[in-house]
């Protein structure tokens, strides 16, 4: 899929790019008001992903402007203002989705791919990876094409792995990706492990490998490579 | 004691000064300027006497003649004035007179005259004296207290009104400060001065603000920066246990530091009251969800939660009543200890939530300040309670700690806002 990043931190939108682009993505930035407004105006994209605050302008011009085009993207809203109001008047005036940084990638890859598939495949697409298969929509796993059992947590959890395969998933984004914002627990960390004893045995009861791989004490990453 | 009860006390203090020494000069000078016109009076009799004398001589006829006593030839004395008091039988008491002797002769024959007169009764003249000057004082004194109060009242009203204001001016909300202007010199001084002070109090406090809120949001994208390449490095394969471990622990204080950063936010945002809104809010379903939501967590510790709860409704923002009880419930279920208990109790007048932990080392008055953690959870920023403090501040709840050895207990007591 195509991506603009219209973000006015140059450091921050090269690891944006960076990231989505080794997904496999197209990803084009704009680090400014204006660039952004030239680049929609001329090309395409499946995806914006835009910061309210940039030095020459208001990042909700650009959607306003977006939704009056009738141009057909995604939108995801990267704000440092965690003010409900700027989530609500966002959402209002046409973005999908909304994320405060700081952020982590992964979390971002999971939400535009989730967008994307919202946008293009209303939904009803089936995520691949060797023998499992997600059904995001209803939220059920397969393993071998026969189902997997599972939690609603086990479920984010998977989901979330599979998304971001190959990727180092720190214990801080997954534990953000469950439980959100508010948690600050030590004890979230030890739910993550029994979340993921309990999902490596279910996968293992149906015949799947064990794709999570422990890195060190810092996160895991989902993988069949080395 | 306020200002007219000072003043008056002093006046007060000095009329009651001044009461005698206006009662003994009062005494002293009437007593003076009767015995000078007695005196004349007396000297002008002897005139006529020793005219009358002189010319027809035999004494003459004379309402002041009080002795003729004849003395011998060459004999000396002294011409005085004296006092004396006479019994007078008509009164039946003494009286006091003033007696003038004088040496004069009749025929030749030497006499010793002495000529009397009245004089006003010490007893009554003091007790006349007291009567006129107490009235008098009493008169200064309703005197001075009316027209103390009178400019107590009027001339100190703009005074009085600008403390009202400023009692109730609050640095932290908007607006300017309007002082009521006066035509005394020293109030319209005062005011200037208030005034400017206010301004450049109001100024500072602001660039604070805005320095905290810029310093809290500005790090976020910076932070988000550092965790990124942190992940790339930690990616890498490159790295060494030991260097990895390093990574690690950048890693987490880096996100340490931006939770601080979104915790001091949402502090300044509620001074800021960007949570205006008024809702009605169902404390009673916020809790289950609250519950609902920590279950997995709850279960993992083994507590057992137990609930009395009515259904009770406040007036408050929806968010910020949202994270006031994550918070309270939250601190509970992570101070615990494994298979520990919690019990809440919500009624109309208050939220009450009872848990089991470790013995806490922090006095409890120091409990709601900033960064203030127990020691055992490493994790806590100890900013939570902060946040709830303040929200409480805001519509006037008011949260009490109490510790009674391993059981811990937060009271919310709610304004109730329907009295």
């Amino acid at each position: 899929m195509k991506i603009l990043v219209i973000e006015d931190n140059v450091e921050l939108l090269r690891d944006i790019k960076g990231f989505l682009e080794e997904e496999g993505n197209i990803c084009e930035i704009a680090p400014s008001y204006k660039t952004a407004h030239d680049k929609i105006g001329f090309f395409p994209y499946d995806i914006l992903v835009v910061d309210i605050t940039l030095p020459d302008g208001n990042g909700l011009d650009i959607i306003s402007e977006v939704k009056k085009e009738s141009i057909d993207a995604g939108i995801i809203i990267i704000s440092a203002k965690n003010a409900v109001g700027d989530r609500i008047h966002g959402l209002e005036i046409g973005a999908d989705d909304y994320l405060t940084k700081p952020f982590y990638l992964a979390e971002l890859n999971a939400r535009i791919k989730a967008l994307y598939r919202r946008k293009v495949y209303n939904g009803s697409t089936e995520i691949l990876f060797n023998e499992i298969k997600i059904k995001p929509d209803s939220h059920e796993v397969f393993i071998h094409d026969r189902i997997l059992n599972l939690t609603k947590k086990e479920f984010d959890i998977i989901h979330f792995f599979v998304v971001n395969r190959h990727r180092l998933l720190t214990k801080e984004a997954i534990a953000e990706h469950l439980w959100g914002d508010d948690i600050e627990m030590a004890d979230s960390y030890k739910f993550i492990y029994t979340h993921l004893a309990n999902l490596r045995k279910k996968i293992a009861e149906l015949g799947g490998n064990d794709y999570i791989q422990s890195i060190y004490s810092v996160g895991y990453k989902f993988t069949d490579r080395e | 004691m306020n200002l007219v009860r000072k003043t008056n006390t002093y006046y007060l203090l000095f009329l009651a000064f001044i009461f005698p020494v206006m009662l003994s000069m009062d005494y002293y000078l009437i007593q003076y300027l009767v015995n000078g016109e007695v005196e004349e009076l007396l000297l002008h009799e002897r005139e006529r006497i020793d005219f009358h004398l002189k010319e027809e001589g035999v004494l003459p006829t004379s309402n002041y003649l009080f002795q003729t006593v004849p003395v011998k030839e060459g004999s000396v004395f002294n011409e005085v004035f004296r006092d004396t008091v006479l019994y007078e039988a008509y009164a039946d008491k003494n009286i006091p007179y003033r007696i003038y002797t004088f040496k004069s002769s009749i025929n030749s024959q030497p006499v010793k005259i002495s000529l009397k007169h009245i004089l006003l009764e010490i007893n009554e003249l003091i007790w006349t004296l007291f009567v006129t000057t107490s009235f008098i004082i009493v008169l200064l004194a309703l005197g001075f207290y009316f027209i103390n109060r009178k400019i107590y009242k009027w001339a100190w009203n703009p005074f009085f009104k600008n403390l009202s204001k400023l009692k109730q001016y609050d640095v932290t909300k908007k607006g300017p400060i309007h002082l009521k202007s006066s035509n005394i010199i020293e109030f319209e001084e005062l005011n200037h001065v208030i005034t400017d002070l206010i301004h450049q109090v109001k100024k500072d406090f602001q660039n604070l603000k805005e320095f905290n809120e810029n310093i809290s949001h500005e790090v976020q994208t910076p932070l988000a920066i550092i965790r990124n390449k942190v992940v790339l490095l930690l990616e890498s394969k490159n790295l060494n246990e030991k260097e990895l471990q390093r990574m690690q622990a950048i890693y987490q204080e880096t996100n340490k530091l931006s939770k601080i950063g979104k915790s001091l936010t949402l502090i300044s945002r509620i001074e800021n009251q960007e949570f205006k809104r008024l809702d009605s809010v169902d404390v009673h379903t916020i809790i289950g969800n609250i519950l609902s939501h920590m279950e997995e967590i709850i279960n993992f510790k083994h507590l057992t939660v137990s609930t009395e709860l009515e259904p009770v409704t406040i007036e408050c923002d929806h968010i910020l009543a949202d994270i006031l009880l994550t918070n309270l419930i939250k601190n509970a279920v992570q101070h615990n200890k494994e298979d520990g208990v919690i019990k809440m109790v919500l009624n109309e007048e208050k939220f009450e939530i009872i848990n089991t932990g470790e013995i806490s080392e922090i006095a409890t008055e120091k409990l709601f300040n900033r960064f203030q953690k127990g020691s055992s959870v490493k994790e806590s920023l100890g900013l939570g309670l902060a946040i709830n403090q303040k929200i409480c501040e805001i519509y006037g709840f008011q949260l009490d700690y109490q510790r009674k050895d391993k059981i811990h207990t937060f009271s919310l007591f709610f304004k109730r806002n329907k009295e």
